[in-house]
């Protein structure tokens, strides 16, 4: 996020694209919610009617995949129409020309055909995000999760860098990060490009740096990326160390990866719970959950926070810095931490971005009344840094890219006729290996489930709470149908949480070619009816996304 | 201060006038306290619970504090005879109608109406009135629990429910001594709009609104606990939480009894948290934790093993691929859900020990 | 709009308005015959509102919350003194669906019941006898469609009276025209002059409240009248309406005209059904005739609770909302109806407009005796004749029961302005009946329902039926009169052991101090004034 949570609240225009805001980042919507009841205009681009489209002046429902379209063609109406904020761009950025000339023919009637938005609606959409001076954009995995989602968010940037809303409070460009610690794990280097503090793996100076502080040889080539591991799995890779995250159950086309494992030789994982990849270890170390673990999370608003143990792990489980220590220990490695703080004041040493912060002043209340310190923090007298961009863009010139309409990997066809999307729910997270654990969630949600129109049920004689099953050229699943007008006709939403019926047995691992990052939004799927309804007022009790539609 | 300021007098203190300030604001600054139980910064103010009442010269009428502007050259008195037998008379009208006695909810929160009446020394002996406030009985949600002979009716939270969380599950029902907090038709909060945010508990201010888990289990008063202040391991807000412990449970492990939001203003969430943050902790204690380290054994089972043998097994292991089809044959799966510090150490390993770059964790935004 | 459970969830209406759907629940609730159970969720359906929001309003408003009792018999002193009670057993031995309900404005035609939402008066034991348990042949003997009681003194004419209820109503218009020509400055002058005091109760000065609304830099304003008086005692309203609906639709266009309003909001007690028949009907010749240009007349009806009587919770009830009283300020003529400002008067004020205009401020101000104008006065209770009498601001009572046929029995106690005045001793009947000398007494000229008891009556009696009273019209949303009602009416009625009469003192000094709106300001006086005047009565 290039501004803070608290900003929030004081945004006069909030353009939501790709993002369940109210149940994925539930305290993050509240803050929204706190800005439309101020009078703040509230717009969501989303082809699901999700919750927060209740109270939104305008819901843009997309078609799925026509982003880029719909993106441009707002570009477009804000250079045509002269809403282009000109001395930012001239002083502030580069490469206009080029994004000026990409989005010449996205005109809004042309974008109609494939994002299903009317011209006028966008045209004022548009008009209302240029103009407004605190205008904010927040965004997830919506935009990210696709073959074009690099393209998505270049798009989301052009729009802007061309209206200047950058560097100001509750004016920026804010993806809302989906799990805890996101921001910390690829600060911390957990990447295949980048040491801590993104200093890049190819660069030889950075690679001596950390030659030395290590004292070790370094490879100089980047490595894979997750979505890469995974692909090569079983062929090229070999041997895997996860900690804390089951690949079976999360990654994409599932069936394949599984088959993929019985091809590694060896594989140790760390986990608190059983799971889905365990059934493929070799070796299991039952770890800590967080409340029985110190260390630092950092959040979506770049803001290290502080997570202290309250309770002592059960049985012999430890936490996972402490079992890495002892694997190190026991590979060879010269390594004798005594604590979290230690790490982090280690790590700290070595980024010039959080050489200011140490576990010592996270346990501080700061200048501002707050706890936590939102990086960049240089020094140790340095506040933390509220948004980004204040002073001027950081890499210089905000870099216009120009990005052109792909449509997704896989669209419906005559076998596959629908458009099948993934996403989570507020009652459950993940894996939901946490959350299925909960009275409450399971009240509220106890199985899976897929969301389907009632025009698409009539032709399939699915009635509401029948038992379906989910098809993709990938796999199946079988859930409860809910027949809902939360999504478009043609497409269907299913959540990712259940073990039992696994959407990533469905979804597509075509990536997006700079991220690597999966197209989950988006693949071909068909759905058949199985069997005999269930009650589902019983099923999902008071839910939101519910079966009865009111006469259109 | 320079001389254009605004100014105004609490207690005789000179207070400069910010925009948008009430009189309760000015008088914080001040560090002049006087007494709420509705006021809730994220609310509008209501001016209900009366408790703010103080003197403004100039105005016939006691004022609510959190709820009037404060003004240029306004002069405000928070303490004087007649405000002092204010709070005193309302606060023994209110334990008439609650049992004062209570210094905290079921579910052990503190209840503020009984610390408040016993720091103004409110009269204790006007009697008891029997409760005409009626809870819902049909209501099987796990998590929260209305007690309405603690509530007082302050509205705190159907207002948070309203312009907070913005789901509107709860309103004030009935009139007079018969107002109470209810659904519509009393029916469950399960079958209502209510995500379960719990946000209804944080900004009750007697416990009246409190935690069914705790409630259950009888745990002990919130001022016995350990709080131990958190960050939540779910999405990526990072909202501060407080681990209410129970050190002496679990056998001496300790056990969270239940989980608290930091107070308004101090953390990024503002007092807030979701169902999730709040409530979904059971799975610390959960019965299907991994306890000791496991062993696939040569019939493909796995056993459970000491460290020493699963560390060993693990360095051979990664060792014995390295071997046989290089470095960049190994893949280190790091996690968003551990802490920076293990994911720096995950990546250190996976280079330092290895010298490969394949390291990376699921992280799409 | 996505759907919860087959229902809409609520919309944000960050500023309600006229087109808010929320200002349509309680008349929707009404039409599906009240709050009973699914109500809350079919409604939600049809206005994107939330349930609970729904429920909330139904379960605030007597008419709308017990929608099984369909024969609600008033409570109120005169009509208990006139054997309501009685009448109330009978209902229920009957088998009809029967409840109490608070004063239905009828005390001079004792006792009262309200069936479904027509009001009754002077029903009988017979009469509830005679319906077998069928409720739509209660019937009162006594003719139930005029409702119109005794008007006094039938020697009034326009020129000794300023309402003249006895005259033909005039639909001439001719004050309009006037006062239109005269322009704003010049009629607020001319109220000036009149000194015309709010009859609603509080007797503030009618002329600031126009300047206050007319020279409010908002441009949208409002008029609204309050017709929602529900005082026990008071029932002058409902002849107001019957007898001269041209006074008060006329005096109500003067008043927006002049202020710069074009929408006047016309709240009616809900058991006003006959009246409220009386003024849709003209209105709608008003508006055939077209004798208001520009002006719009809305009716609103409430749905059962006395404290919409007071202006802000009126305006609460008219945006749809539970009807709770607004924190002042800023008061209405600022922040009103849906946020703008508003000029809110009660029946009686506003009807006596069109007369001063005509005949002049000077002419109002002189037909009275110690303030401004002549004042209708309810009279009931323990006397000869109930009923309406227009007589000089500022007579005693026993120049007012002289009216009406004299006293039934030896004088004990009365109420000058309803029950929110309290009791007062007999020695207190050559007292003149006017604001600013009953306030100085501790007690209020308020509505000037003046309610006559007699040495029968036990004065820790009718202090608790009063406290019964204020108990269940309490709005409950601030504790010294939420809890204050139920503490003294509890303690009156000796039921509670750990309660005594010791901390009353107090307690009323509390609700004075604390309370939110007059309602539970005055709410003591009952109680307070019975134990100061009659000890004996105690015990």
């Amino acid at each position: 996020m290039t501004n803070s949570i608290q900003e929030i609240r004081d945004a006069d225009f909030l353009l939501v694209i790709g993002s369940n805001t109210s149940e994925a980042h539930p305290i993050i919507a509240m803050e929204m919610k706190r800005a439309v009841h101020r009078g703040a205009t509230l717009v969501v681009v989303d082809p699901r009617a999700v919750w927060m489209t209740t109270i939104s002046e305008h819901h843009l429902q997309i078609k799925p995949g026509s982003d880029v379209w719909l993106l441009n063609a707002m570009a477009h109406v804000i250079i045509s129409e002269g809403l282009v904020a000109d001395e930012f761009v001239t002083q502030q950025t580069e490469n206009f020309e080029s994004v000026k000339a990409a989005v010449k023919d996205y005109t809004p009637e042309a974008a109609e055909a494939f994002t299903g938005i009317a011209p006028d609606l966008l045209r004022k959409v548009a008009r209302q995000y240029a103009s407004t001076p605190k205008a904010g954009i927040y965004y997830t995995l919506g935009i990210t999760e696709h073959s074009h989602g690099t393209d998505n968010v270049y798009a989301l940037a052009n729009l802007v860098l061309m209206t200047g809303h950058l560097g100001q409070p509750s004016s920026g460009m804010n993806p809302l990060r989906g799990q805890n610690n996101v921001q910390g794990a690829n600060d911390a280097g957990a990447t295949p490009v980048f040491y801590p503090g993104y200093q890049m793996v190819d660069d030889p100076k950075v690679q001596r740096h950390f030659e030395e502080a290590w004292d070790c040889e370094l490879d100089p080539e980047p490595g894979l990326n997750l979505n890469e591991m995974m692909q090569t799995m079983g062929e090229s890779i070999k041997g895997i160390f996860v900690m804390g995250e089951d690949i079976v159950l999360s990654e994409p086309n599932a069936h394949h990866l599984e088959a993929a494992l019985a091809g590694v030789e060896f594989i140790a994982i760390q986990e608190p719970f059983p799971n889905e990849t365990m059934r493929f270890a070799n070796v299991v170390f039952p770890s800590a959950v967080f409340a029985e673990k110190d260390g630092v999370f950092t959040n979506s608003e770049r803001r290290v926070q502080l997570v202290r143990q309250a309770v002592a792990p059960p049985g012999e489980a430890r936490q996972d810095w402490r079992i890495l220590s002892d694997l190190a220990k026991a590979v060879g490695l010269d390594w004798n931490y005594e604590s979290p703080a230690e790490i982090y004041a280690e790590m700290a040493a070595l980024t010039p971005q959080f050489k200011g912060i140490s576990h010592e002043r996270l346990g501080e209340i700061q200048a501002d009344g707050m706890t936590g310190i939102q990086w960049p923090c240089p020094t140790s007298d340095h506040p933390g840094t509220v948004y980004l961009h204040g002073d001027g863009i950081m890499r210089g010139k905000g870099l216009f890219q120009a990005v052109t309409y792909r449509p997704p990997m896989e669209v419906p066809d005559k076998d596959y006729g629908l458009f099948l999307s993934t996403g989570r729910t507020l009652y459950h997270y993940n894996a939901a290996t946490q959350t299925r654990r909960e009275s409450g969630p399971v009240a509220k949600q106890p199985e899976a489930f897929v969301e389907i129109h009632p025009r698409d049920a009539k032709e399939r004689n699915i009635q509401p709470g029948d038992q379906v099953r989910i098809s993709t050229r990938r796999g199946h699943i079988d859930v409860i149908a809910i027949v809902s007008r939360q999504v478009r006709p043609g497409c269907i939403w299913t959540p990712l949480h259940f073990a039992e019926a696994r959407a990533n047995l469905l979804t597509n691992d075509e990536g997006d070619p700079v991220t690597g990052t999966a197209e989950f939004k988006v693949c071909a799927a068909e759905v058949t009816r199985l069997g005999e309804g269930k009650d589902l007022a019983s099923i999902f009790r008071g839910n939101y996304y519910s079966t009865a539609g009111p006469s259109q | 201060m320079s001389p254009t300021t605004q100014t105004l007098l609490v207690d005789g203190h000179v207070v400069e006038l910010r925009p948008g300030d009430t009189i309760l604001n000015a008088a914080n600054r001040a560090d002049v306290s006087i007494p709420t139980l509705c006021h809730d910064p994220r609310l509008k103010p209501v001016g209900a619970c009366r408790t703010c009442l103080i003197e403004v010269e100039g105005a016939r009428r006691l004022l609510p504090a959190c709820a009037t502007p404060a003004t240029e050259g306004m002069k405000v008195n928070t303490e004087s005879e007649r405000v002092d037998r204010h709070r005193k008379t309302l606060l023994a009208l209110y334990l008439t109608d609650h049992d004062g006695t209570q210094e905290h909810g079921q579910g052990g929160a503190p209840n503020q109406l009984a610390s408040m009446a016993r720091e103004v020394g409110a009269p204790t002996d006007w009697g008891q009135l029997p409760s005409k406030r009626r809870g819902s009985i049909k209501d099987d949600n796990p998590y929260i629990l209305f007690d309405p002979d603690q509530c007082i009716a302050c509205a705190r939270c159907t207002r948070y429910c309203d312009e907070v969380e913005s789901v509107t599950a709860i309103t004030l029902a009935g009139r007079g001594s018969e107002t109470t907090i209810s659904t519509a038709d009393g029916i469950s909060l399960l079958d209502s709009t209510c995500e379960m945010c719990g946000g209804c508990i944080d900004t009750c201010p007697t416990g009246a609104m409190t935690e069914r888990k705790a409630a259950e289990v009888q745990a002990p008063p919130e001022s016995d606990l350990t709080k131990v202040r958190s960050t939540c391991n779910f999405c990526g807000v990072g909202c501060q939480l407080d681990l209410n412990v129970d050190p002496a449970a679990n056998d001496g492990r300790g056990l969270v009894v239940k989980v608290t939001s930091p107070p308004v203003g101090t953390t990024s969430n503002d007092g807030n948290l979701c169902v999730k943050g709040r409530f979904a902790y059971e799975f610390i204690n959960h019965e299907d934790r991994l306890t000791t380290p496991l062993i696939r054994d040569a019939d493909g089972v796995l056993q459970p093993a000491s460290w020493e043998a699963a560390l060993a097994a693990t360095s051979q292991g990664l060792a014995g691929v390295m071997e046989r089809h290089g470095k960049n044959a190994l893949a280190f799966i790091s996690s968003s859900r551990c802490t920076v510090e293990e994911n720096y150490l995950v990546q250190k390993l996976a280079r330092q020990g290895y010298g490969t770059n394949n390291v990376h964790q699921c992280s799409a935004t | 709009m996505p759907l919860i459970n087959g229902q809409r969830p609520g919309t944000i209406y960050l500023v309600s308005s006229p087109n808010d759907p929320r200002s349509t629940v309680p008349d929707r609730l009404a039409s599906a015959g009240g709050l009973s159970e699914g109500v809350a969720r079919v409604l939600s359906r049809d206005t994107g509102l939330h349930e609970a929001d729904i429920y909330g309003v139904g379960s605030f408003y007597h008419l709308l919350a017990r929608p099984e009792a369909r024969v609600r018999v008033c409570g109120g002193l005169s009509c208990q003194l006139a054997g309501s009670r009685e009448v109330l057993s009978a209902c229920k031995a009957a088998g009809l669906p029967t409840e109490e309900i608070s004063c239905l404005a009828a005390c001079d035609r004792a006792p009262a019941v309200l069936r479904d939402r027509r009001t009754l008066p002077s029903v009988t034991v017979e009469d509830a006898t005679r319906s077998a348990g069928k409720v739509e042949d209660l019937c009162s003997t006594d003719s139930e469609t005029a409702w119109l009681g005794t008007i006094g003194p039938e020697t009034q004419s326009m020129g000794t009276h300023a309402l003249n209820l006895l005259g033909e109503p005039d639909w001439s218009a001719e004050a309009f025209k006037a006062a239109n020509k005269m322009g704003p400055a010049a009629l607020f002058d001319l109220l000036e002059e009149s000194g015309l005091q709010g009859r609603g109760g509080a007797g503030f000065p009618a002329h600031i409240k126009w300047r206050a609304v007319a020279g409010q830099a908002v441009q949208k304003r409002y008029i609204v009248l309050n017709a929602d008086e529900g005082e026990p005692g008071t029932f002058k309203d409902r002849e107001v309406l019957m007898r001269r609906p041209d006074l008060v639709l006329e005096g109500l266009a003067i008043a927006a005209a002049a202020t710069g309003a074009s929408e006047v909001y016309l709240y009616l007690r809900g058991e006003f059904e006959v009246p409220s028949g009386v003024i849709a009907q003209a209105i709608a010749k008003l508006e055939e005739t077209n004798r208001y240009p520009d002006i719009t007349f809305h009716m609103h009806a409430g749905q059962g609770a006395y404290i919409c009587g007071e202006e802000t919770a009126l305006l609460e009830a008219l945006e749809g909302k539970r009807g709770m009283p607004r924190l002042k300020p800023p008061f209405p003529v600022e922040v009103g109806l849906w946020g703008k400002p508003t000029l809110v008067h009660n029946v009686e004020t506003i009807a006596y407009i069109p007369g001063i205009v005509l005949k002049g401020g000077a002419w109002f101000k002189n037909l009275g005796r110690t303030e401004p104008g002549t004042k209708l006065y309810c009279i009931s209770g323990h006397v000869q004749n109930p009923g309406t009498y227009e007589l000089p601001l500022g007579i005693s009572l026993d120049e007012l029961v002289e009216t009406a046929g004299g006293y039934v029995g030896t004088l004990k106690a009365f109420s000058p302005g309803g029950a929110s005045s309290g009791f007062l001793p007999a020695s207190e009947r050559g007292r003149a009946l006017d604001f600013k000398g009953l306030g100085s007494l501790g007690s209020m000229l308020g509505s000037a329902g003046v309610v006559v008891l007699n040495d029968t009556v036990n004065m820790r009696w009718a202090a608790e039926e009063q406290l019964r009273f204020f108990e269940e019209e309490s709005c409950g949303q601030c504790a010294p009169c939420r809890i204050g009602t139920h503490y003294l009416h509890a303690a009156v009625k000796g039921q509670e052991k750990s309660l005594g009469l010791a901390h009353v003192g107090d307690v009323a000094w509390q609700m004075n101090e604390g309370s939110i709106c007059g309602l539970g300001q005055a709410a003591a006086l009952p109680l307070t004034s019975a134990l100061k005047y009659f000890p004996e009565d105690f015990s």
